[in-house]
């Protein structure tokens, strides 16, 4: 294969690999700082009832 | 007070710069060159010209920007009473979406030559950046005239409040989407000369400022967030959100047009369902035959708005 070509995929892997990286800490971080407390409760009783849709 | 006053005159002066980039010349001896009428260009003059000069038509070479070598055919030209302002005409319509180059030879003013000026003459920016932002609403509406969007079309236009919500909440998610992806594109993907993954990075992009939205606004304003409720997360799976971005890439529009066509495409939006959600309020009440409630109906309404959307197309503005 042409050089070219594998130096392409290699740098495409790593600039959509970094965006991919920045922007999941990004949005992680995100998370973290605007979370909104959930009354755990709620969840326990969600999980014990019937599921369907 | 002042710190208002302040953010008004900025804005006043940006206004001011894109409308006055429409008639700046790149001769001295020319003050003014526009499109008049549908063939003219007009040419206003710093003094006088001769007249047996502007009479001769070989002084003048005319093309579009894309294609400087195809000329286009001068009928005549005219000279003012004052001999300042000079009109070209030309046999065929000018197509004034393109830039045009005009080259004059040998200016001659009082018998002294002026020397050769090179001028673009190009429509207001002002005015296409407002035909971008009509067109994408109302002439080129996505969900009438490119039958994209339908999913959620259909989905959310039963109730009134639904499609505002909706609308809305698209509207804001569009431009930031849009404008983030080109961002990308142009400085990322075509750098690396990764375009030909476009499609992947941009669904990344609109699924990642829906997420951020959802989750600030989460916290930030519960209200609005259970206002937008499960619309938000339905976005996603849009195509116009995805076709906006694209359609940006393709023309190379800058700044100011991508989030001109991005508003535009999510107002245009926003029209369609409250168009399409009040026929279907009303629908409610009409005696429409068994096999045609529901569904079927809808898609017969969104046929006849289709029909009268195509009343718009080959409109121009400015």
């Amino acid at each position: 294969m042409d050089p070219l070509y594998i130096k392409l995929a290699i740098g495409g892997l790593a600039v959509l690999g970094s965006i991919g990286l920045v922007f999941g800490i990004g949005l992680a971080l995100a998370a973290h700082k605007f979370a909104v407390e959930i009354n755990p409760k709620v969840e326990a009783v969600l999980e014990v009832l019937a599921g369907a849709q | 007070m002042v710190k208002r006053f302040k953010t008004y005159s900025v804005i006043m002066g940006l206004m001011m710069a894109l409308l006055l980039s429409g008639c700046e010349t790149e001769h001295r001896f020319i003050k003014k060159v526009a499109f008049k009428g549908d063939d003219g260009i007009a040419v206003t003059f710093a003094a006088p010209v001769d007249d047996g000069w502007a009479k001769d038509i070989s002084n003048f070479i005319v093309s579009e920007k894309p294609d400087p070598d195809i000329m286009l055919d001068i009928k005549d030209t005219a000279l003012n009473p004052d001999r300042t302002k000079l009109t070209i005409s030309f046999k065929d319509s000018l197509n004034q979406n393109m830039p045009h180059i005009l080259t004059i030879k040998r200016i001659i003013s009082k018998g002294r030559p002026q020397g050769t000026a090179t001028l673009t003459v190009k429509k207001l920016y002002f005015g296409y950046l407002l035909s971008i932002l009509i067109g994408a609403m109302i002439i080129h509406n996505f969900v009438f005239t490119k039958y994209l969007g339908l999913c959620v079309f259909f989905g959310t236009s039963q109730k009134k409040s639904t499609a505002v919500g909706m609308g809305i909440t698209f509207t804001f998610v569009i431009v930031f989407a849009s404008l983030m992806s080109w961002f990308f594109y142009q400085f990322v993907l075509k750098p690396f000369r990764l375009d030909y993954l476009q499609i992947v990075v941009f669904i990344g992009m609109v699924s990642l400022s829906v997420q951020g939205a959802d989750t600030i606004l989460r916290k930030v304003n519960p209200a609005l967030f259970k206002a937008f409720g499960v619309y938000l997360v339905l976005v996603i799976a849009n195509c116009i959100i995805l076709a906006v971005p694209l359609i940006l890439a393709d023309n190379e529009y800058n700044m100011v047009e991508s989030f001109m066509l991005a508003l535009g495409a999510g107002i245009g939006f926003l029209i369609a369902l409250f168009l399409m959600s009040s026929v279907r309020e009303r629908l409610e009440l009409a005696n429409v035959p068994v096999s045609y409630r529901g569904l079927p109906i809808a898609f017969i309404v969104a046929g006849l708005f289709a029909l009268s959307f195509m009343g718009f197309s080959g409109m121009s503005i400015f």
